[in-house]
């Protein structure tokens, strides 16, 4: 590997690879109803389906994601509550897939449909669990209460009250949870509470007042009755926000042995209208 | 007696940005901003119970990025350079401002806080904030608990998962004991992130407590008998508290939350962008661009565009108004839970990201200080706790297995996998299956391939940090962003490569510890299946 010094490699020639060399597909809870599947295919993997497929006198007919509900299964691949099969179109790597259902379990396939309907695999994805939406059914007989108490509990847990059936719940958990409230934010750029401008066309005009001279280096200078430090050759510059009024702003320089004294007094008036 | 308990919970988390070889990085501003703002002005609410005799009790957790950048040298000294540079530009505010009295007073109110803050930062806790954190523990009242190390999103950890969340919490707990002394109490679970069976991993690392959001409790197995007002117990024995509600929307709602109210300073109008361009050069960022410098002169007046001038006084008297609601809303809620709860107490968990107080809502240390003197002075029926203690009230809770969430938009992983960020996982994935490959095989490593492979699991980890894909998201500062994701999976991948064949190279590795120096302690082994 080429070195230019030590320590440093050209960052340059650094991309993310498009894969690894796997043959594999991985699956992502998004939420309880959508789970997210990335994968590779090794072409030598496909290659040698393609082979099998033709080999037994059928063709392909199309990729596809094959999704199991494997809830409460120990799965072997045929034995699935149900399937849903979701066609890949050109180069994707990647998909989010609907599954719709709380609290269930799922696994992935991706492969190859044949034209008489068979279905050969490419590679099988991890187990994955959407979380439950609702409140559990499942009740624990030590610490047993009234239905109704369950759901006033619930009501103040989630800041909306009592009496809600389980349907009208499920609704207003979803809004809460839609409600943005939590920031995350860490900069100072990501917006926030508001959005900055009401309006968008806006105008802001402010004045300031630059005043600015020079006198002897060695000499004491005061503007507005407050002395000021001179630069060294003499001169000085002082920046003012002026707000709308009079201003009136004596300068006066007193000379080193203190014999010679000059003033001027420049008074300057803003007015917005 | 109390008739039931509030722990508020502060969450203080930066991403580990640190870049020596710039004089001025932008994104450093971050961790600046925030120990101006946030860190220094907690502090100082703190420091005034303790010399006032307040009994109080609060909890704060302190990721490990943002415990190593406070407590690393170089930042330290860029910090000393930036609260410099501010004391030097309210200095000729205070003259700018002369002739315009309500800019002129705040001018002053800025340079006395930022020469303060130079002040607590430097002399009182040398340079070090963690050390003031430890006082306040140490002085009781304060409960620090850790994060995971990196702030990595749990829920996403899908490969190797038990290996790759076990690292995260046991180099935060470690990293945790080396500080304090001792095994962290508890964890704020990044992003309230949760997926069940990570109890088990916290238990091992010795660690009691963690947070869920609502729903994390609400949709647990089997039902929950309290609701979010008790913490219940995780099938490995770990207590989990619930998030309250009310209590976060009366703080977070962009529509009823204390923060926006008109009286308060005006975040978005910042003199980094109001004033003449030659004037602020020297004080924005060094490449010209115009940033927040953090003297700001208005409050937020209305929606309007046009904005007042700040008014201290005014803000002040509306944090305590807002205080003394926020109290008397928690009177309401635990006297409604009265005969609703068995043998036991409510509990009130209401848990904020720390940088909200100050940053954002720069009003909200005062707000925190009024909060607990009110509750410790002017009423009988809720007291302060903190979850650690709380647990010590009971002998019995419900076991529960909380449902898989997170306290992001939407409750669960949405804001960390979608368009934007969703390519990451297969790199992270990746990364995490090649660790654990090569700890597995090289066990007692030593030299040059102990320090590869311990640089690998550094790399790792900043990877994984959820921060990334949250800018992804949110779209500002995505170049950093992916630029970061750039470097880290560069850096593993081409150790990977090099331990691979055997062509390891002691200055490449060495200038990446160098850039990436956290966890100095780190042990790669913790990868090993």
């Amino acid at each position: 590997m080429a070195l230019q010094r030590p320590g440093l490699r050209d960052r340059k020639a650094f991309r993310f690879p498009p894969g690894y060399g796997d043959n594999k597909i991985v699956l992502l809870v998004r939420d309880p109803w959508w789970i997210f599947a990335y994968w590779e295919v090794r072409k030598e993997k496909e290659d040698e389906i393609l082979c099998k497929i033709s080999d037994s006198g059928d063709e392909r007919e199309r990729s596809i994601l094959r999704v199991y509900d494997v809830t409460g299964v120990n799965f072997n691949g045929h034995n699935a509550n149900s399937y849903f099969d979701i066609d890949l179109k050109g180069l994707v790597s990647n998909w989010y897939i609907n599954v719709n259902s709380p609290g269930r379990s799922w696994v992935v396939d991706i492969g190859i449909l044949t034209k008489r309907g068979s279905f050969y695999l490419l590679a099988r994805s991890n187990t994955v669990h959407t979380p439950p939406f609702g409140m559990s059914d499942q009740l624990d007989a030590e610490w047993m209460i009234p239905e109704d108490e369950y759901w006033k509990l619930f009501g103040l847990s989630g800041g909306f009250g009592v009496g809600k059936g389980s349907l009208e719940v499920r609704e207003i958990v979803t809004k809460r949870l839609e409600e943005q409230i939590t920031s995350g934010a860490i900069s100072s750029s990501a917006s926030f509470y508001r959005k900055p401008a009401a309006k968008k066309f806006w105008l802001v005009v402010n004045a300031e007042l630059i005043v600015y001279g020079a006198t002897e280096p060695d000499a004491k200078l005061t503007v507005q009755g407050r002395e000021i430090a001179l630069k060294p050759d003499g001169t000085f510059s002082l920046r003012f926000a002026l707000p709308d009024g009079k201003q009136v702003i004596p300068v006066e320089a007193t000379s080193n042995d203190g014999s010679d004294r000059l003033k001027i007094t420049p008074i300057v008036t803003r007015k917005t209208e | 007696m109390p008739k039931g308990y509030l722990a508020i919970v502060l969450h203080a988390h930066l991403p580990y940005v640190r870049h020596p070889e710039h004089d001025d990085f932008l994104e450093e501003d971050w961790l600046f901003e925030a120990i101006t703002e946030t860190y220094i002005p907690l502090i100082k609410v703190l420091e005034g119970f303790l010399r006032d005799g307040v009994d109080y009790k609060l909890t704060i957790s302190l990721s490990p990025t943002l415990m190593s950048m406070l407590m690393d040298g170089h930042l330290q000294g860029k910090y000393l350079g930036h609260i410099n540079k501010l004391i030097e530009l309210s200095e000729k505010e205070i003259e700018r401002t002369k002739w315009d009295e309500r800019f002129n007073k705040l001018a002053h109110m800025y340079h006395d806080n930022f020469i303060e803050a130079r002040h607590i930062f430097k002399d009182v806790y040398h340079s070090n904030l963690v050390n003031a954190f430890k006082h306040f523990q140490d002085a009781g009242g304060l409960e620090v608990i850790t994060c995971s190390a990196t702030h990595g999103f749990l829920p996403l950890m899908e490969v190797e998962r038990r290996i790759a969340v076990r690292a995260q919490v046991k180099v935060a707990a470690d990293m945790y004991e080396k500080i304090f002394g001792k095994r962290p109490p508890g964890i704020w679970l990044p992003e309230c992130g949760y997926n069940p069976g990570d109890d088990e991993i916290l238990k091992k690392e010795g660690i009691k407590y963690f947070f869920v959001d609502t729903h994390g409790v609400l949709f647990g197995t089997p039902r929950p008998r309290f609701g979010v007002f008790s913490p219940y117990l995780t099938k490995h024995g770990v207590a989990v508290f619930g998030r309250d509600t009310e209590s976060s929307k009366a703080v977070w709602s962009a529509v009823e939350g204390y923060p926006g109210d008109y009286n308060y300073r005006e975040f978005y109008r910042d003199i980094g962008f109001d004033l003449d361009y030659e004037y602020i050069r020297p004080y924005i960022n060094s490449d010209g661009t115009r940033v927040m410098t953090g003297i700001k002169y208005h409050r937020i007046t209305g929606v309007t565009n046009h904005k007042e001038p700040y008014v201290p006084e005014y803000a002040r008297d509306t944090a305590a108004n807002q205080a003394g609601n926020f109290m008397f809303n928690r009177e309401k809620q635990i006297e409604h839970l009265a005969g609703q709860m068995g043998d036991r107490k409510p509990i009130i968990v209401a848990p904020y990201d720390a940088e909200l107080f100050g940053h954002w809502w720069y009003e909200g240390p005062q707000w925190i200080d009024f909060l607990v003197r009110k509750i410790r002075y002017d009423q009988d029926t809720v007291a302060l706790t903190t979850p650690g203690e709380y647990l010590k009230k009971y002998k019995k809770y419900q076991v529960l297995t909380p449902s898989f969430s997170s306290w992001g938009w939407k409750g669960y992983c949405e804001v960390w996998l979608e368009g934007s960020n969703d390519w990451l996982y297969r790199h992270l994935h990746k990364m995490t299956e090649r660790m654990v490959e090569l700890a597995s095989t090289h066990k007692r490593a030593k030299g040059l391939l102990l320090r590869a492979l311990n640089q690998m699991a550094r790399e790792l980890l900043l990877a994984q940090s959820s921060d990334w894909a949250f800018i992804m998201k949110t779209g500002s500062h995505v170049t950093y962003a992916v630029e970061r994701m750039r470097e880290h999976t560069e850096n593993f991948n081409e150790l990977y490569e090099d331990v691979k064949n055997g062509s390891l190279e002691e200055g490449y590795i060495k200038a990446m510890e160098d850039k990436g120096n956290i966890f100095p302690d780190i042990d790669y082994s913790i990868y090993s299946s």
